[in-house]
């Protein structure tokens, strides 16, 4: 069913218009694009690079490669070498992180106001000359197992994230986990990771957010001079979106010692930039955010057959999944829990949600949008995450008034569509008992 | 000497504004602390409740922690159920919940619910109804979620850790409870709880936002102007006088682990001594950041593990120091030994001048962000008061870790962190205790728990 324009503009609401009025943009020569967000509430700053690349731009044989390379991404260059780029910055009063996702690698300092100079000095010195030497890929390589033997190999939730990923996903590269198959990084090479950062660590392919206490026309002078003399690097790849439609329920099944099953259950939904994504937003809120929500009020506290359940909705470049994921008590029959959640499924789409309901929704959306933009990282992190995914920071300011032009009837179609029985992806953990390990 | 260019930490620190707070005291002793920031239109209200865990009788484990959770599910009345829609209605968040040395309750919200947010809040703490089915509820779910528990290796090496560490001092004690204390509450002991331990003289409203603070405390004393119960004064809680397991090796034995979860623990001090910050800078330059000599030798130089820190633990009554860390089970002398030395080469010696300057410059770039939200500040500022820190702690907290002196962080160093002796310290480890425990009784006397030993 087509979706009537929607004649109304999107609005920044009165207590963004200042941050909105801040936000002051500019492009070198090189396409990088820079965004500063000038604050002074607090002596610090917040540095944000975002560069569009993440696990959907790998391909089998080297998955995780750039997970893997954001550890290598903080081991040296031309001008700070290894262990210099953490030394200089924690020795000038910043600390420093970074995440990937299936669509992102970011990376990002916190830091005294003083520090901006070193920054933007590391950052443009690791973007122009990273190196990776095979001693410090080997070591790196050893902690990003441990890390993948912490987060999935020992971690039930990270077991059925993964199991899942295979399900919903058959062509796409969001099949496989961000971390990466071990086999995989354990066989990616140094070549592999070189032909990975001229590919997708250019100027052109990121995007530099600056938020907080600092003078902006220094903040730009400094960037251009110390970011101008990198070269831009070609066009990206294009990732093909090759998922063919799913033509019937999925089911797997992870059997692991466990004192309780649990459930997760995944829909494909639509991709970021598409104007269901906001209504797909509206219903997460609706069903699981806040103790009076549909799932939550329902399965938790009336009929008492889960333990906890949320819901997560994730932005992503290509198509994603809404899925939920439920806690249940030792001895729980998982099919009971199954259940109950398509019954309160099939509610939404026949009756879809009372105003009361949307106006909660509306409310809680807001007010976390507007918290989040309380600090310096928060700022440059929700208008950089506005930016890659919906297209625009300004949409990141105006997406309440979006989610407020959601209807119900909206929400009814979009339940229909995306979240029907013969789309849906179970994995189920049966719980082993731990001398059969 | 070889000179190089002067220390960054020779440079001042651009002034970190903190907003001015307006104190009010109420007639039945209730302190208000209120901040105005307007940068967004939001609101933070936080009670802070001198009723933590340490005030829970004997055997009671558990009871502030649950007591907190339930305020909002049925009070003056109304269901828990309606509150919850109020609350979600206005996009609000309100919740309590307690640590060893207290009980908070907060709201958070749009500053123009302001009034509405209070009233919710007034409703929670002063008149909360601890209805039964939801109370059998809420306690059939945390049973179940400490059986949960169970699985995840991390819960259980800090599980371990507490009862280790702090042995029959009430810091032993699980903040949430355990099955066995949470299954023996009887009714009708939440409210006594509330009742007895929760009151005015023992707790402090702390407001940061967009709000007129004279509005704001008028309206405060309307509410909480009635507020009575609970104890006089603070209850008197022993301090924290020696390790629980000294010299021992606590394995919790989850065989189908491929990572060992490590926790190494001794005795340390409460928050706020005359050397805090000496020693916070020594335990930053050992193990707080990226650049610390933990980090450094076991991750960047070795490929241990993905994460370690050693850090205090600073509560009111007490403290401990912990080294953090996982690693492959086949790895795990490695990870112990690198530990342990690192730990003595820091006691011994204590951290160089580089070290110092790079922690001092490092802790202080850091610390405005804490104070950066309304929720940052609150907590902040009751930590202050619940410590019984100097006032102009959050003021001042950049000066004071400019301020130490090489000669005040080695001594720190040798003051606070654990002597070499297997005495000094305690290890806990979680992983299959079939490969571990032949390894690891070189460090003291082992012994084996299961996971169950633990809910």
């Amino acid at each position: 069913m087509a979706k009537k324009a929607k004649p109304t503009p999107y609005i920044v609401p009165e207590e963004l218009r200042a941050l909105e009025k801040s936000v002051i943009e500019a492009r070198l020569p090189n396409g990088l694009r820079i965004r500063l967000l000038p604050n002074n509430g607090v002596p610090t700053a917040s540095y944000y690079t975002f560069f569009n690349v993440g696990s959907r731009n790998e391909r089998p044989g080297i998955t995780g490669i750039s997970h893997l390379f954001e550890h290598m991404m903080f081991n040296g260059a031309k001008k700070y070498g290894p262990g210099e780029f953490d030394a200089a910055l924690e020795s000038n009063g910043g600390s420093s992180n970074a995440y990937t996702s299936t669509d992102l690698t970011v990376y990002y300092e916190d830091f005294m106001a003083e520090a901006l100079p070193l920054v933007v000095d590391l950052e443009a010195d690791r973007m122009r000359s990273l190196s990776v030497t095979p001693k410090l890929l080997t070591s790196e390589r050893q902690v990003v197992l441990e890390e993948r033997r912490l987060r999935v190999d020992n971690e039930i939730g990270g077991l059925l994230d993964e199991e899942l990923g295979s399900l919903v996903w058959k062509a796409h590269p969001y099949r496989w986990p961000v971390i990466g198959w071990q086999k995989d990084i354990e066989a990616i090479t140094r070549e592999d990771c070189l032909a990975y950062f001229r590919t997708y660590y250019a100027p052109n392919n990121a995007i530099v957010y600056v938020s907080g206490d600092f003078d902006p026309k220094e903040a730009l002078a400094l960037i251009k001079k110390q970011y101008g003399g990198i070269k831009p690097g070609p066009a990206a790849p294009t990732v093909l979106d090759a998922e063919p439609k799913q033509k019937g329920e999925r089911r797997a099944m992870v059997r692991h010692p466990a004192q309780a099953p649990s459930l997760l259950v995944a829909w494909r939904g639509p991709n970021a930039a598409h104007e269901d994504t906001l209504v797909l937003d509206v219903l997460q809120y609706a069903l699981a955010v806040g103790q009076s929500s549909r799932l939550v009020k329902s399965l938790v506290y009336e009929q008492e057959v889960a333990v906890a359940v949320s819901v997560d909705w994730t932005w992503r470049i290509d198509p994603g999944a809404f899925m939920v994921a439920m806690e249940l008590k030792p001895g729980a029959d998982p099919k009971v829990a199954e259940a109950a959640l398509y019954k309160e499924l099939e509610k939404v789409v026949a009756e879809g949600l009372s105003d009361a309901e949307l106006e909660k929704t509306f409310n809680n959306l807001a007010v976390h949008n507007v918290r989040e933009l309380a600090t310096n990282s928060g700022r440059a992190h929700s208008l950089g995450t506005a930016e890659t995914m919906l297209g625009s920071w300004r949409a990141g300011l105006t997406i309440a008034s979006r989610w407020e032009a959601v209807k119900s009837a909206d929400v009814q179609r979009a339940a229909k569509l995306y979240l029907a029985p013969e789309a849906r992806n179970v994995v189920t953990l049966e719980p082993m008992p731990e001398a059969q390990a | 000497v070889k000179r190089t260019k002067a220390s960054p930490a020779a440079a001042p620190l651009r002034p970190l504004h903190v907003p001015e707070a307006t104190r009010v005291s109420l007639s039945n002793g209730l302190g208000l602390v209120l901040v105005r920031r307007a940068q967004l239109p939001l609101v933070t209200a936080r009670v802070m409740a001198r009723s933590g865990s340490v005030t829970e009788p004997a055997g009671k484990s558990g009871l502030a922690d649950f007591t907190g959770r339930l305020l909002r599910r049925g009070a003056a009345g109304e269901s828990g159920e309606a509150l919850s829609e109020q609350i979600d209605r206005l996009g609000a968040s309100l919740g309590g919940s307690a640590s060893e040395d207290a009980l908070g309750i907060s709201v958070g919200g749009r500053a123009r619910h302001f009034d509405k947010l209070i009233d919710l809040l007034g409703k929670v703490v002063l008149r909360p109804d601890f209805p039964d089915s939801e109370v059998e509820l809420a306690r059939r779910r945390l049973l179940a979620q400490l059986k949960n528990d169970l699985d995840e290796p991390g819960t259980l090496a800090e599980k371990a850790f507490t009862r280790s560490v702090y042995g029959g001092h009430p810091y032993g004690r699980e903040v949430v409870g355990t099955m066995a204390t949470l299954s023996a509450f009887k009714r009708g002991e939440l409210a006594e709880f509330h009742q007895r331990m929760l009151g005015p003289k023992v707790s402090e409203l702390y407001v940061v936002g967009d709000i007129d603070p004279d509005a704001a405390a008028r309206r405060l004393e309307a509410v909480f102007g009635r507020w009575s119960g609970g104890p006089s004064a603070p209850v008197d809680v022993p301090t924290f006088a020696a390790l629980g397991k000294p010299g021992e090796v606590v394995i919790v034995d989850k065989p189908e682990q491929t990572q060992v979860q490590m926790r190494i623990g001794a005795y340390g001090l409460p928050r706020g001594q005359p050397d805090h910050f000496a020693t916070a800078l020594v335990s930053s330059a050992l193990g707080g950041g990226f650049t610390s000599r933990l980090v450094t030798e076991v991750r960047v130089k070795r490929g241990l593990s993905y994460g370690v820190s050693g850090h205090f633990e600073w509560m009111k009554y007490g403290g401990a120091f912990v080294v953090s860390s996982f690693t492959r089970t086949e790895e795990i002398n490695t990870l112990i030994d690198v530990s342990l030395g690192e730990v003595e080469k820091m006691r011994a010696k204590g951290p160089t001048a580089k070290e110092l300057a790079s922690s001092q410059r490092y802790l202080s770039g850091l610390y405005p962000s804490r104070v950066e939200t309304n929720d940052g500040l609150a907590n902040a500022m009751s930590e202050v008061s619940l410590y019984g820190l100097p006032s102009d702690w959050i003021q001042r907290f950049r000066d004071r870790v400019m301020a130490v002196t090489l000669d005040e962080a080695k001594q720190a160093a040798r003051a606070h962190l654990p002597a070499a002796e297997p005495s000094a310290r305690t290890i806990v480890l979680v992983g299959n205790a079939a490969e571990l425990q032949k390894r690891v009784a070189k460090y003291g006397k082992v012994s084996v728990i299961k996971p169950a030993d633990l809910e």
